[in-house]
């Protein structure tokens, strides 16, 4: 048996670092470069808060120490990235003073949930109804139904929810408009609890996979052409073996390969899409907080829950990498 | 197995064979031209709307509020009038008129980030291809790491810090995340025509590297880079218009995704105020349907087996 | 018609079958009323080029035909079952358990994600549902062993085997239910000569076990006459000839049959050439010698592709110097070298005393307009994009030859015809609208416009079919000998070398083993490596039996002693010097 490769595993764990440590740059620097002083959109804050400020300067220059940014710039990099690393973004100045880690714990477990459930449900949806698309035995209606089906999946799935938003929970009202629960719920292990959230969290979720299963079914349909112009298919025919188990063993086995890689390059512009339609939804997750860090001005959460999301994405990456060589042993091989 | 018979066709052999008679002109591909339909629509939407209608309407106050649609009546009973035929929002603006303007201000951010990224795309692409070694190293992983850090994310940072942006700035911001995928595309694709027979002949043929990249590689490129163009119009505008949604992007000018945010804000979905969010994510709807069908056709054109499937 | 020659029961009728796809342009016959018996124990071959329905045919037999193909007349009878009349999910139980199929493309015949072993079990188990885990693995074991390959291969990916390995796999998964009948489509077609006549005996031996029907399809008439008992020749669609090999290769009736047999060449036979062009090439005026190699060797990492090698060929006297070897012997790593499109790892490359590597503009222009090429891919070498003339123009062109377009365009007419090919037909053709031997023909016109002094043709008639080898070969020849171009053939076939070379070098794992005049070489080689290269090779020639090793002929025995003996070197030719290592 043999194992990954080392340099295999290497490579992979440089990306990793390189992607974090690249977007952890990125958020840092960006900000600096704005003419936006963050001290004074604090000051601003107390001012609208209290009417007047006396000794503006005086408390503006405590503000700019407390944030650290009197320090000099490199000083101010290494303290970041060292907290980075530990997930400390410091304070949030618009639910001051809490740090901007508990207030992610709080959202992160929704989102995951949400994404993991929307993520492996379009991914095999997806993924089947390509292949369908082209297997020879699949019935009539169908072959025509899919491709139908398929010219919705090019709307952004914030699109789709706002419709079925409107559809079913404006007009039908057969589930709640917003929320990730009841607000007369408490959340806890009870059944109540449990059945609110499956009401709240099914409209986002089907936001998602109505739109974007035609993503992957559009990638599998042509995978699976390949496929089946193959050799190995046509001996597994003269072998005599049953169609569905060609299908299922033979074509889609070898056409989900590059399908995998794509899903860990496509999976951050999936978890950007569902921070949308958690924003329309207010679902407690990530795209609640982060609109309303935007709408507070609130630069550390901003800049934690953008971290955060590019963290988990090229994890991701990194763990559909790590399984890759498992489910591909010519890869094992060739890099060998 | 040459010479074909000349007895007279059956229906349904008929209609294979007009199927396949699809082969000889690949690019009269029904999808392709519906798509292309599609998008032409929501320009002349744009050119015909600035002519024929009067585009002060888009600034506040400048209609009564909520009104429906023609030939609809809202939760007041106030039924919509011609002069508003689309209805208006909660700020008295006239929908038709900031589609007329919206619109095209999302395709135009599409379209211009993906310009930039296309070219940035088949610089570095050809670049890493052809120079190889410690470049197309640093090219490789450089793109490897771009490709999964999701543009919203930066941007959300970007316009946060400086507030309002230009629709050119905009497009210049995304750009900076929609190259990747065509480096890595064009840099594959080089790689495997740099080993084929006819840049060898050519190479035999005292061909310079220029001859060689934009005469004898980039025409075979094309179906593939329009492809990647099309796919990174989709990718900038979904962006923009998810910027838009989160309240960010240009404050001042109207655009398809800031209605929709505004509309989301007031509450239109409760009120069942439908033509304020609904008409531009129609809009937005057509636009990607169409992007979507130029991409399958262009799909088509390029890989003949898919299109017997259709 | 053969009913006489063999009583036992037939295992395969066809009656009358015709196949038909229909097009836009109306309804092709793929093949038109073809009548066959096969006999239990026979082994017939179907010859004919690309095109001539012998897949088809044999495909018909699995009802595998491609969409939207289909059998518009006629039946097919397997050992008393009528295949037409079968439902989808009964044709589906006949399939490997009474008719098994073995592909052409063994190198991609296998699930690659899957070990050997389950694809042999799943084989078995699709046919008799719920066989227990002990008997699986008796019975793949034993189909393993009975194509001797090491046991061990059960447990590895498809990747990890050699495409010889993969090929006598695909075989074992034929046989593992005993079927009745065994199509064999081309099962060698990508494989080296040494192992192409490893693999046809395990072939020839399992089916003589089974005592099965086989059809072997092919195109190469010296592996049926060393393979198969029967011969079934189809031309478009049609079987044009059917009797033993016997009658067919020593009394061939059809003319086709006449053309395919007379188009294979033989090593000591007549020269397919044309007989009286032995008279002396034009020589050239020259003080520098043409190409010196230096000591140039090339390892790719841990691998040695050539070992250290020199030579000098000289400009005066153009020569045809062939370098053969199978692959992975570093002949094609030789030519690329040559052309300046890989730097040798140590050594140097020197045409008219400059060294490619350090080459200035015009003298690199220089060297690529005396140094030019036919590869073996004459669909790859046009681009797609542009007419075909845009290959001939472009150089001719980038040269300074052109002195205005209409010369430009009388070149390439002139060229044309002297190949042999109708310039309006082909000039302003794209690419995919030619066939395979116009297109290399084209090739070597645009050699012959531009006028090198030196060609390099590595492999240029491995792809082309073989009725057409013959006319190419000899245009390349006339190359040298009425325009004095110097070439260096770079091939795996020994009987063309034989041929068309004034000079042989044989290669072995990047080595020159032996060298010298190819009457010598080729005729009666002395280094145990040319000698098994000769005995590998298949002739068309019933009293010439394939090798003497029997069914149990084992070629790595001969590898391994020939890596021992030295090198041998037979003589030598004007205006070409191999330093003798």
């Amino acid at each position: 048996m043999s194992r990954i490769p080392k340099e295999y595993i290497i490579n992979r764990l440089i990306t990793l670092v390189l992607t974090i440590l690249i977007a952890a740059t990125l958020i840092w620097i960006i900000p600096r470069l704005s003419p936006v002083d963050p001290a004074e959109i604090a000051l601003g804050r107390m001012a609208a808060g209290a009417g007047t400020v006396e000794n503006a300067d005086e408390i503006l220059a405590t503000l700019r120490a407390q944030m650290g940014i009197d320090q000099p710039m490199i000083v101010q990099y290494i303290k970041y990235i060292k907290g980075v690393l530990l997930l400390d973004f410091g304070l949030s100045t618009a639910a001051f003073p809490t740090p901007v880690s508990a207030l992610i714990a709080n959202a992160l477990p929704w989102t995951l949930g949400l994404m993991l459930i929307s993520l492996i449900i379009t991914f095999i949806v997806g993924n089947l109804l390509g292949a369908l698309m082209v297997w020879e035995k699949t019935p009539r209606l169908w072959k025509v139904a899919i491709p139908a089906a398929m010219v919705f999946t090019s709307i952004p799935p914030i699109l789709s929810g706002l419709l079925l938003m409107w559809i079913f929970a404006a007009k039908l009202q057969w589930f709640p408009l917003t929320g990730a629960y009841g607000l007369t719920v408490e959340p806890g292990w009870t059944w109540t609890f449990a059945s609110s959230v499956l009401q709240h969290g099914f409209l986002p979720a089907l936001s998602i996979v109505v739109v974007t299963f035609g993503f992957w079914a559009l990638g599998m349909r042509g995978l699976m052409i390949t496929v089946q112009g193959e050799d190995h298919t046509t001996l597994a025919k003269a072998k005599g073996l049953k169609p569905r188990y060609i299908l299922y063993k033979y074509m889609i086995r070898n056409a989900i390969l590059p399908q995998i890689t794509a899903f860990a390059l496509k999976i951050g512009l999936l978890i950007a899409g569902q921070v949308l339609v958690e924003r329309i939804f207010a679902y407690n997750g990530m795209g609640k907080l982060l609109y309303d860090a935007i709408l507070d001005q609130d630069f550390p959460v901003i800049q934690g829950v953008s971290y955060v999301i590019i963290l988990l994405t090229a994890l991701s990456v990194f763990i559909v990498d790590l399984i890759y060589p498992f489910i591909d042993p010519r890869v094992r091989h060739e890099v060998a | 197995m040459t010479e074909a018979t000349n007895t007279p066709l059956t229906r349904a052999e008929k209609r294979q064979a007009r199927r396949i008679r699809r082969f000889d002109n690949p690019w009269r591909n029904p999808k392709l031209i519906w798509g292309i339909g599609l998008l032409l629509g929501i320009i002349l939407l744009g050119i015909i709307g600035r002519i024929l209608w009067n585009l002060d309407l888009v600034f506040t106050g400048s209609a009564t509020l909520k009104l429906p649609p023609v030939g609809f009546e809202n939760l007041r009973r106030q039924e919509g009038v011609w002069d508003y035929p689309l209805g208006t929002d909660g700020s008295g603006r006239d929908i038709l008129a900031l589609i007329i303007i919206g619109a095209p201000n999302s395709l135009f951010v599409g379209l211009l980030a993906s310009l930039i990224g296309m070219s940035t795309g088949i610089f570095l692409g050809f670049t890493a291809g052809f120079v190889g070694g410690r470049v197309d190293d640093v090219i490789r992983v450089i793109s490897d790491v771009m490709i999964t850090i999701p543009p919203l994310l930066i941007l959300v940072v970007f316009q946060s810090s400086f507030g309002d942006v230009s629709l050119t700035l905009m497009a210049l911001l995304i750009a900076g995340f929609v190259w990747q995928s065509p480096t890595r595309l064009i840099r594959a694709q080089v790689l495997s025509m740099k080993q084929s027979g006819y840049v060898q002949m050519a190479r035999l043929s005292g061909a310079s590297t220029g001859h060689i990249m934009f005469r004898e590689m980039m025409p075979n490129l094309v179906p593939y880079l329009f492809g990647s163009f099309i796919a990174n119009v989709t990718t900038s505008i979904v962006t923009a218009v998810g910027l838009e949604v989160l309240g960010l992007g240009p404050q001042r000018i109207p655009t398809l995704g800031r209605t929709i945010y505004e509309a989301i804000n007031a509450g239109a979905l409760i009120q069942n105020l439908w033509w304020w969010w609904g008409i531009p994510t129609l809009l937005l709807a057509v636009m990607f349907i169409g992007l979507l069908l130029i991409n399958l056709g262009l799909d088509e054109v390029s890989n003949p087996r898919l299109r017997k499937l259709s | 018609m053969l009913d006489d020659v063999t009583p036992k029961k037939p295992v395969l009728t066809m009656a009358d079958i015709s196949i038909e796809f229909p097009t836009p342009r109306g309804v092709v016959q793929a093949v038109k009323n073809l009548n066959l018996t096969i006999h239990k124990g026979r082994r017939v071959g179907f010859i004919g080029e690309s095109g001539s329905g012998k897949t088809t045919t044999a495909l018909s037999v699995m009802q595998m035909l491609a969409e939207p193909g289909r059998v518009s007349t006629g039946t097919i009878d397997l050992g008393g079952t009528d295949i037409l009349a079968l439902n989808e999910e009964e044709m589906r139980k006949t399939r490997l358990s009474r008719v098994a199929y073995i592909p052409q493309g063994a190198m991609n015949s296998l699930n690659p994600i899957m070990r050997i072993e389950p694809q042999l079990w799943d084989a078995i188990l699709a046919h008799e549902p719920g066989t227990p885990r002990a008997d699986l693995k008796s019975r793949s074991d034993a189909a393993i062993s009975s194509v001797g390959l090491p046991l061990h291969v059960g447990q590895l990916y498809p990747h990890e085997l050699s495409g010889g390995m993969k090929q006598r796999v695909c075989i074992a998964l034929g046989i593992i239910l005993t079927p009745e009948l065994i199509i064999a489509d081309e099962p060698t077609s990508a494989l080296d000569v040494v192992t192409q006549r490893q693999v046809m005996q395990t072939l020839n031996e399992i089916q003589a076990k089974i005592g099965s029907g086989l059809i072997l399809i092919g195109h190469d008439m010296g592996l049926m006459a060393q393979s198969v008992d029967e011969l079934a020749v189809l031309k478009d669609g049609e079987l044009v000839e059917h009797g033993t090999v016997k009658q067919i290769i020593e009394s061939p009736k059809h003319p086709y049959t006449q053309d395919l047999i007379s188009s294979v060449p033989l090593v000591g036979g007549d020269s397919f050439l044309n007989p009286d062009k032995q008279a002396n090439a034009p020589r050239r005026d020259s003080t520098q010698p043409l190409l010196r190699f230096e000591g140039v060797s090339k390892k790719y990492g841990a691998v040695t592709a050539l070992h250290p090698m020199s030579f000098t060929l000289q400009g005066d006297t153009p020569q045809i110097i062939s370098i053969v070897g199978q692959s992975g012997s570093g002949k094609s790593t030789m030519g690329s070298i040559m052309l300046g499109f890989n730097p040798p790892t140590t050594g140097h490359v020197l045409f008219e005393g400059h060294d490619l590597q350090r080459m200035s503009g015009t003298q690199s222009l220089e060297f690529r307009k005396n140094v030019q090429a036919v590869f073996q891919d004459p669909y790859a070498c046009f681009n797609p994009f542009y007419r075909v003339n845009h290959a001939l123009k472009f150089p001719f062109k980038q040269f300074g030859l052109s002195q205005g377009d209409k010369h430009t365009q009388q070149a390439m007419e002139e060229a044309c015809v002297a190949v042999g090919l109708d310039p309006d037909l082909v000039l302003s053709r794209y690419p995919h609208q030619l066939s395979g031997g116009q297109r290399q023909r084209l090739i070597v016109a645009r050699a012959l416009m531009l006028s090198p002094k030196l060609l390099i043709a590595d492999e240029p008639v491995s792809m082309v079919d073989a009725s057409l080898r013959a006319s190419i070969l000899s245009n390349i020849y006339d190359l040298k000998d009425k325009y004095g171009i110097s070439i260096l053939y770079i091939t795996h076939d020994l009987a063309t070398a034989y041929h068309v070379s004034d000079y042989v070098m044989v290669l072995f794992k990047g080595h020159v083993v032996e060298a010298g005049p190819p009457k010598a070489v080729i005729g009666d080689p002395q280094h145990p490596y040319t000698q098994l290269l000769i005995d590998s090779i298949p002739w068309p020639d019933l009293q010439r039996a394939w090798g003497h090793g029997g069914a149990n002929w084992d070629p790595s025995e001969q590898e391994a002693q020939a890596m021992k003996v030295g090198a041998v070197y037979r003589g030598d030719v004007e205006g070409f010097d191999l330093v003798r290592a």
